[in-house]
């Protein structure tokens, strides 16, 4: 916001002073400063004047809240004139943000360390010689902050003009036109002429990998990516070479940029040196319709804006949300959107006597399955919804199959004997952001990494802010932090649950320990014994007590946690063996050689991907990006989707096509708006209607059998085989593929 | 075959409904044969394919088939006549061949589909018509 304000404000008095010469010096001096008055700037008098400004309370920059954890430790400062209240420890940038008065910068990052090197957000501070970089000076007690003076007017044209020197003028082919900070704040702030006549420098552009495209010639050094990758990412890719104007930002080496997190060097970058590859001159961020949805990609739900131009979506960028993905997403998340417009179903098909699928209309289609759903026993139809689905399709799902008489109805990846009972079973209990609380973590059979990116960059957050000491159980995998590898099978829990292993000592001492469990143990076949250890464990440890709650399971999808909520678990394991009549909807990674040859088999979905091999019918619905839908994410936190592009071809919303069949199955649900579904829903899982709120489990007592069966030697599996590549919309993605031909260790 | 249909004469009148049968069937023999023709001067190869055509015609025909009166299907006949010849002679431009044979006949479809959709609910049917409904 700011920018815009102030810089209307510097340029008011300006152009009609300019205009008329009074001065003939000012033809000879050939001046850059924009002002006389800022020619020969005096520090501003530190006369205790009566503030003649405006006192009445101003609104932070951004809705920036201070939160005093310590009434004592607020100080007063000076900013304009105007007294804030601010905590110790706060920069002079934090105390004016919370002025009100936005400091123009280039370096500072509030989630990275400060550098202090781009000068852009010089402020005068009285009784000091030179104007200050003010993010990185603490306030003092009593200081007087002076942002609007003519020094430091001064000082930031002084920096705009060094800056600008070896910037290219490529603003009209530059991918960062119109959301670049160096061309709003030289608008705002620099001079409206320059005195550079030599060559530019040139750099080299780096090959950082299918993801980010580098224009390095227009790099300014703030090094904010660097920074970046080794403090939010944890990898040491990215660096500083060289020095003064040879300054070059690089990988030392030919190497890509294998971070998961990477494509945030895009977002931060504060000029157009790092930008999207696969959005390279697409679009202009002006043309562009934003929609604030969240992402299916993965358990965590991060929020995300999807910007489309018409019918095509052009990129998604992440969302500030402090409780689930700050302001990062993953690489997958940002990415997979051409995967949306690739192997897309448009029409209802039925599969010909040939083996062809033929396009028919929805009316035929829908007679064909109803046909088919009545010609055989209701305990023979199984129906299975798949990793992206929303929670109102599977409620429509799960009330068609009950009318139709068959109970046989689950979602992916939850097993027989998963835990749908006890909430607090199967969600991240302590949340994301709780995480961050921790001082000890042990990570049974999940790899977060490749499974929940945003989780991980949380754990890595508290590791090296908390020196948090992590264990982790399960096969040989990659981390960013420091962790130490405990053992790869069920044994090693069972030591450290009978106080047999070191780590158990860990545990028990830590003041706010976490015990994260993946969601990969929901597929064994002992997986009660494995959790009665880990509740062992946790009892040990006292991970679980009123005040905290340590035990988490990490989930794999995005339907997951809403599957459990409503209860979408298998009733037996051989249901699907014997059923005549499955009804797919978006499951894709059901092993589709389990259903019998002689089944007929309807897959309702938005990609032409697996499961589609098998089916008879087809019946094309709605993918993320264009529906409307309740999605819970690991730690239980509801949010929904919304609409950004509209639907491909004859497609249709999942939930409307399953309500649709039933009438046509003559077993009509009693709903028929999505309001409809949604009070449905309240019924079932009061949780589900709570809005972009986090419904935190009810303490556990203990129900499951304590320690009886013997846990199963094997070593616990890889959940997530290919992290670039997990569902039907990033299978289809050309940039995945890249990404996973290119960035995966083989 | 074209050049036949341009220069056909208008027969005299069918004695007995026997004979104007077979006048229909013989009508649309020669409408089918000229279909190619018809598919090449109005380029309609993106837009129908022969077998379509002949089904519009066909659909057409039985359109009138309760009709027993032999003046009458002389007077259908002599008009469907006409219609061909003006077709086949290119005195039509191509909208009207694809307004009134090939989309047309689509429209005839959504009425059949209309009969069929009564009796269910409007959600059922605002589903059939779009996902925005
Ligand atoms: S590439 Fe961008 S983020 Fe990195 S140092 Fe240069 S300007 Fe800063
Ligand atoms: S923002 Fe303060 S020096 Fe760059």
């Amino acid at each position: 916001m700011g920018l815009g304000l102030l810089a209307s404000k510097a340029m008011r008095p300006t152009a009609s002073r300019l205009l008329n010469f009074q001065n003939p010096n000012n033809l000879l001096l050939r001046t850059i400063v924009s002002k006389p008055e800022l020619r020969k700037p005096e520090p501003a008098a530190a006369q205790p004047e009566a503030p003649l400004v405006d006192l009445s309370p101003r609104t932070p920059v951004g809705g920036a809240r201070v939160h005093f954890s310590n009434p004592e430790d607020a100080i007063e400062v000076f900013v304009d004139g105007f007294p804030v209240k601010i905590p110790k420890g706060f920069s002079v940038l934090q105390a004016c943000e919370v002025a009100g008065v936005d400091i123009p910068r280039f370096c500072y990052h509030s989630r990275l360390s400060i550098a202090g090197n781009c000068r852009m957000c010089l402020v005068e501070v009285e009784k000091s010689p030179k104007p200050v970089a003010s993010c990185a000076m603490p306030a003092l007690p009593g200081m007087k902050i002076k942002t609007d003076t003519p020094v430091a007017k001064k000082a930031r044209e002084g920096v705009m003009e060094f800056l600008l020197m070896n910037h290219p003028l490529d603003c009209p082919i530059c991918d960062q036109g119109g959301e670049c900070d160096l061309q709003d704040q030289s608008m705002a702030f620099g001079s409206d002429r320059g005195r550079f006549t030599d060559m530019k420098r040139s750099v080299v552009d780096k090959n950082l990998g299918p993801l980010v495209k580098t224009v390095m010639t227009r790099c300014i050094q703030c090094t904010r990516c660097v920074r970046f990758a080794s403090e939010v990412a944890g990898v040491q890719d990215l660096g500083m070479l060289g020095r003064g104007s040879g300054e070059e930002i690089g990988t030392y080496v030919e190497k890509l940029m294998t971070s998961e997190l990477s494509g945030n060097v895009i977002d931060i970058c504060p000029v157009g040196a790092l930008t999207s590859k696969p959005f390279a001159f697409k679009a202009r961020n002006w043309e562009l319709k934003g929609t604030e949805t969240i992402d299916v990609t993965d358990a965590v739900g991060s929020n995300i804006r999807i910007d489309s131009r018409g019918p095509e979506v052009l990129r998604i960028v992440p969302r500030l949300n402090e409780d689930i993905n700050e302001e990062w997403i993953s690489d997958k998340t940002r990415f997979c959107y051409d995967g949306l417009k690739r192997q897309r179903l448009n029409d209802p098909m039925i599969r010909g006597p040939d083996g062809r699928f033929k396009p028919v209309n929805w009316g035929d289609a829908l007679a064909v399955v109803a046909e088919a759903a009545h010609q055989v026993k209701p305990e023979e139809i199984v129906g299975i919804s798949g990793k992206l689905s929303d929670a109102e399709s599977m409620i429509v799902l799960k009330d068609f199959l009950n009318r139709m008489g068959s109970n046989n109805v689950w979602g992916e990846g939850i097993s027989e004997n998963t835990n749908a009972d006890l909430r607090s079973g199967y969600i991240m209990n302590t949340s994301i952001a709780g995480l961050e609380k921790a001082d000890a973590f042990l990570l049974v059979g999940t790899q977060p990494r490749v499974e929940a990116a945003m989780v991980n960059a949380r754990i890595r957050k508290t590791v090296t802010s908390n020196h948090a000491k992590v264990g982790y159980v399960g096969p040989a995998t990659d981390f960013n932090y420091d962790h130490q590898h405990l053992g790869t099978g069920p044994q090693t829990l069972v030591e450290i649950a009978e106080g047999r292993h070191p780590f158990s000592k860990i545990i028990s001492n830590a003041k706010h320990p976490v015990i994260i469990v993946g969601a990969g143990i929901f597929e064994r076949k002992d997986q009660d014994a494995i959790f009665a250890a880990i509740e062992t464990i946790a009892k040990q440890g006292n991970v679980v007590r009123s005040d905290w709650n340590g035990l988490n399971v990490l989930l794999l999808h995005a339907a997951q946690a809403a599957a459990l909520d409503l209860g979408l678990v298998p009733q037996s394991e051989k249901s699907l063996e014997s059923a005549k009549f499955v009804y797919l909807m978006g499951a894709d990674d059901t092993n589709i050689d389990k259903i019998p040859k002689d089944a007929f088999v309807v897959y309702q979905g938005h990609h032409g991907d697996k499961s589609v091999y098998r089916a008879d019918v087809i019946l094309p619905a709605a993918a993320f990006s264009e529906k409307e839908g309740t999605y819970e994410n690991t730690e239980g936190c509801t949010q929904q989707t919304w609409p950004a592009v509209p639907t491909v071809g004859d497609s249709r919303d999942d939930w409307k096509i399953i309500r649709a069949l039933s009438e046509v199955a003559g077993v009509r649900l009693p709903y028929d708006t999505i309001g409809g579904v949604r009070s449905r829903l309240r019924n079932v899982a009061p949780n589900l209607a709570q809005m972009d709120e986090r419904e935190p489990a009810a303490l556990p007592s203990s129900l499951r059998p304590t320690f009886t069966q013997k846990v199963d030697p094997t070593p616990f599996g890889v959940a997530v085989e290919n992290f670039y590549m997990t569902d039907a919309i990033t299978r289809a993605s050309k940039i995945m593929a890249q990404c996973s031909a290119m960035l995966l260790k083989k | 075959m074209a050049q036949a249909i341009r220069n056909a004469k208008v027969p005299p009148n069918s004695v007995n409904l026997e004979e104007a049968r077979q006048r229909v069937f013989e009508f649309f023999r020669s409408a089918c044969r000229s279909l190619p023709t018809v598919m090449e001067v109005y380029n309609l190869y993106d837009v129908a394919t022969i077998s379509q055509l002949r089904s519009t015609i066909a659909a057409e025909i039985r359109k009138n088939d309760h009709i027993t009166n032999p003046k009458v299907i002389d007077l259908l006949l002599f008009k469907g006549l006409e219609e061909l010849k003006n077709v086949v002679n290119h005195s039509k431009q191509r909208h009207h061949i694809v307004g009134q044979y090939v989309v047309g006949r689509r429209g005839l479809e959504q009425q059949e589909l209309a009969a069929k959709e009564q009796g269910i609910s409007n959600f059922l049917k605002n589903f059939y018509n779009s996902n925005y409904s």
